[in-house]
């Protein structure tokens, strides 16, 4: 028996009486044999039959994997152990000077390769930006993670939708700060004292299991942050980021005033430069699975800054941009353009910090500085801004709601309006290919997208602000609030979204991924999201509840042999969150790619605890269902139509043929399958 | 059928006739149970139907989907509550049920009143005052009923059934025609724990958790 929390009554009594909860009827799951995995009978390259994409929220690869030895024979990883940046236990190792960061001179104007003449390396113990507590929480509550003990388990219950489960139920009560918001993180041994350069989150007042302080992850501070410039190439880094400019850009992006310190303000300081020591048992779960499956160590976000433009490349290989619902590019509201341009009088306050820019004009702010880096490096990729096209850069809301409601105003509303670049799942329907994205606490968001229907609010509020009204009014979905609408690729497609038959064929909840590995339906191509309280983000998310999630999702293969032995699970995130990385950057077009976010393949074929070191991003994932399942490139501007890297012996992290990305075949050894268990 | 009346006189007749100290026949509080069945406009069934419990000018609805989750409705303290007793939790019910806005124990002359008093529990505050007008007398599963017609403040229009001898309503068809119904009505004692929450649960209060949210990505700031 499985609750099918969609089920809802299509019956309001009247405008001011929705039917949802009554009509959350119990169903039975269907029973198919196994025998009726459909996806078994569909040709592929490879022995899988099935992919499942698992997507965690604001990891990067040294931030997570960063102290960690592989343990496949003669396997070899770039992170700030192996290059002597930090010691095994997570102190400063003999090349910490590599990781040092630096301050800028104020600049006429927006820059992504600070002038070294500018630029001056933060110097004694405490004057690098200190980690911040920022808005995590400090202590345990009634109804906000962590939660009070007595309390927790039952949001799982008041709405069965959710992605609670036993492995959850613990760690949503742990890890409050007991410190002030916005201070110095104190939990952190010798936090106010820090040197420059990373510190490890570890010590007797913190570990994995703890909330810590979120950083801001925007496009145009992501690229600052980088600090690249053709003029600090070398052969090992021929596009010369040198990303040593994280904790100045958070201090700085928003500072009117620069004789306060930062540290009145609500910024992230120097969380960006924290991490995990894998060898000292953090982050265990993730660690265990690099130790037995494959590990990536040159996947990369592929957009510069956060979550929607990211899901939105995983999605479609593409870029969003404002348009007038069917397809055509028109300019968006004043409010939604971005000029980071330095206000007068500041050290690097941005003038107006909004999501979308027209990148074929090198006249708008901030444009010009990327396309001309861009058109510097040796590859010289093209920046693949149509014209005319307001690209959505930084996070903005899909113009339809959960439900399938499509925002009459997306221009009021702030909601991008329904988007036409195809998406695998397009590519998919048409050959016929199941899939589906499973969404956390995505039932209880169509319950609230519902409510905001009836209650009038989801046609003139953004669907956030909607969503949170509607929560406080039907408290029984509240949990409908920590659905990821920005997460979901196929939110924003009105192929998709705007097509009743469509979302309720690909697009379903987490409890609805469980299902279908129980039930030996899973679909062939699978993308699995946790809600905003299991995806491990900084501040409202612990990585340890993100592993829990993983873990939930595995457990439930490794309960099912034949499903898991055709099976393939990519484990990633969508992008490193603001965190530093050490890692080489590919520029492949002005949106990205960014730094490093870990990539694990879990498979009877991908197993020995190896490293990949091919380059990738997350349109690598795409490349892998595409070649897998014979699907083309999804239209001619996708970036799956790069050619697969051509690696160097002498600099194994840098294509001979930029730009390229990887299709992740080569994680996997399809003639020797070895059966383990994930975790158990 | 009096639902068509050929005159002002004769309505006037007719609504003090319905609602005389006879035809009312005072309701004292009784208990009894019930199932709530859903019906479409074309009177099919409309999922698993759930369970009433009345006593004492309270109420407790079970609802199919919530597994042991349940609703308390307290006409006199202004109260309707969603309660979880294995997590030993509960919160403001509000508008997470319609349900708990229609069966609340009723004045069989002016049930408006309480289902004015109910919507505002839920947090649907309006100025207007909720109207009704009794209709005609009609008989709901073998029960002779008063149908009210209930003008909302919103400008729709639904209709109420009000068993008066139990005080309670029978019946409810929204302004498109869907219908909730009671049946198997079955008046017997009920336990009075039913109706309580034990002092040892705690309240849950969804803002904290929207706070909580408002710091991850999954919520999105609308632009200055």
């Amino acid at each position: 028996m499985r609750i099918n929390g969609r089920n809802h009554l299509a019956w309001g009594a009247s405008a001011v009486m929705s039917f949802s909860l009554l009509a959350a009827t119990v169903g039975v799951a269907d029973e198919k044999s196994k025998d009726n995995d459909a996806a078994d009978a569909v040709k592929t390259e490879s022995p899988i039959k099935h992919v499942i994409i698992l997507i965690g929220e604001n990891r990067g690869t040294d931030h997570t994997f960063g102290v960690y030895k592989p343990r496949g024979k003669h396997q070899t990883i770039s992170n700030i152990l192996s290059r002597g940046i930090v010691n095994e236990e997570g102190t400063p190792g003999p090349n910490f000077s590599l990781a040092q960061q630096f301050l800028v001179k104020p600049q006429p104007q927006y820059y992504i390769g600070a002038p070294k003449a500018a630029k001056a390396v933060y110097g004694s113990r405490g004057q690098m930006p200190q980690p911040n507590t920022n808005g995590a929480p400090i202590a345990q509550g009634d109804s906000g993670a962590p939660f009070v003990p007595a309390v927790l388990a039952q949001l799982a219950t008041i709405d069965p939708s959710a992605d609670f489960n036993p492995l959850t139920n613990t760690i949503l009560t742990t890890g409050f700060t007991g410190l002030p918001a916005n201070t110095v993180d104190t939990r952190i041994p010798n936090a106010g004292v820090l040197p420059n350069g990373p510190f490890v989150l570890q010590g007797a007042n913190i570990s994995d299991d703890d909330y810590t302080g979120d950083m801001t992850h925007r496009f145009y501070q992501a690229w600052q942050q980088s600090d690249c410039s053709v003029a600090n190439a070398t052969k090992a880094n021929p596009t010369g980021c040198l990303n040593d400019l994280f904790p100045f850009v958070m201090a700085t992006y928003d500072l009117s005033d620069n004789t306060v310190p930062a540290v009145q303000h609500n910024f992230s300081e120097g969380n960006e430069m924290g991490f995990y020591d894998a060898e000292q048992e953090q982050a265990s779960t993730l660690k265990t699975l690099a130790d037995r499956f494959a590990l990536s160590d040159n996947f990369h976000q592929s957009f510069q800054g956060g979550t929607g433009a990211n899901h939105f490349m995983l999605g479609t290989g593409d870029a969003g941009f404002w348009s007038d619902g069917n397809g055509n590019p028109i300019t968006p509201p004043a409010n939604q353009i971005a000029n980071p341009n330095p206000a007068a009088g500041t050290t690097n306050k941005y003038t107006a910090d909004n999501n979308f820019s027209n990148c074929s004009d090198f006249t708008q702010p901030g444009v010009a500085p990327i396309v001309k880096y861009l058109e510097a490096l040796p590859y010289r990729p093209e920046p693949n801004c149509a014209e005319a096209h307001y690209y959505m850069l930084d996070n903005t809301n899909p113009g339809f709601y959960p439900n399938g409601f499509r925002a009459p105003s997306p221009a009021a509303q702030a909601m991008i309006p329904g988007s036409s670049v195809r998406t695998i799942g397009d590519a998919l329907n048409e050959k016929k290919i199941t899939w589906a994205y499973f969404g956390g606490s995505y039932n209880d968001a169509v319950a609230l997208s519902n409510d905001a229907v009836t209650a009038g609010t989801a046609a003139t509020l953004n669907s956030s602000t909607a969503l949170g009204e509607a929560a406080l009014a039907d408290p029984a979905h509240a949990l409908g609030v920590a659905y990821c609408q920005i997460c979901n690729p196929f939110q924003y497609a009105t192929s998709i979204m705007g097509n009743a038959a469509q979302r309720a064929a690909h697009i379903k909840d987490t409890v609805d991924l469980l299902a279908d590995i129980q039930a030996d339906t899973l679909p062939s191509v699978s993308f699995g999201k946790p809600d905003g309280l299991l995806d491990g983000h900084p501040s409202s998310s612990k990585i340890d509840l993100f592993e829990a999630y993983v873990q939930q999702v595995l457990d439930a293969l490794d309960a099912h042999p034949k499903l898991k032995a055709e099976t393939a699970v990519f484990v990633t995130w969508d992008e490193a969150g603001g965190y530093w990385d050490s890692g080489f950057i590919q520029p492949i077009d002005f949106f990205g790619d960014g730094p490093r976010v870990p990539l694990l393949a879990l498979s009877e074929y991908s197993t020995g605890g190896t490293v990949n070191h091919t380059y990738a991003d997350h349109v690598s994932l795409l490349k892998f269902i595409e070649r897998n399942w014979k699907l083309k490139p999804l239209t001619d501007r996708s970036r799956d139509n790069l050619p697969v890297p051509k690696m160097r012996d002498d600099q194994p992290y840098v294509p001979k043929n930029m730009p390229a990305l990887s299709d992740l075949f080569d994680m996997f050894d399809f003639d020797h399958p070895v059966k383990q268990p994930f975790l158990q | 059928m009096l639902r068509k009346t050929s005159g002002q006189a004769s309505t006037f007749l007719h609504l003090a006739l319905l609602c005389s100290p006879g035809a009312l026949a005072q309701s004292s509080p009784q208990s009894f149970s019930a199932d709530i069945v859903s019906l479409d406009g074309g009177g099919a069934r409309v999922g698993a139907s759930a369970k009433l419990r009345a006593a004492n000018r309270k109420t407790r609805i079970e609802l199919p989907g919530a597994a042991d989750g349940f609703f308390i409705s307290d006409t006199d303290a202004g109260t309707a509550l969603f309660v979880r007793s294995a997590q030993r939790i509960y919160l403001d019910a509000r508008q997470s049920s319609p349900l708990t806005r229609i069966f609340v124990w009723v004045d069989p002359r002016d049930p408006c009143r309480q289902w004015q008093a109910a919507a505002e529990t839920a947090g649907i505050v309006s100025t207007a005052e909720w109207r009704c007008e009794p209709i005609e007398r009609a008989s709901v599963n073998q029960r002779q009923v008063i149908e009210y017609r209930v003008f909302m403040p919103d400008g729709q229009s639904s209709y109420g059934w009000v068993d008066s001898t139990i005080g309670f309503p029978v019946k409810w068809q929204a302004a498109d025609g869907n219908r909730f119904v009671l049946e198997s009505i079955l008046l017997d004692a009920q336990p009075a724990n039913m109706f309580s929450i034990p002092s040892d649960y705690r309240k849950l209060d969804p803002q904290a958790l929207l706070e909580r949210i408002k710091h991850s990505d999954v919520w999105v700031d609308s632009p200055k």
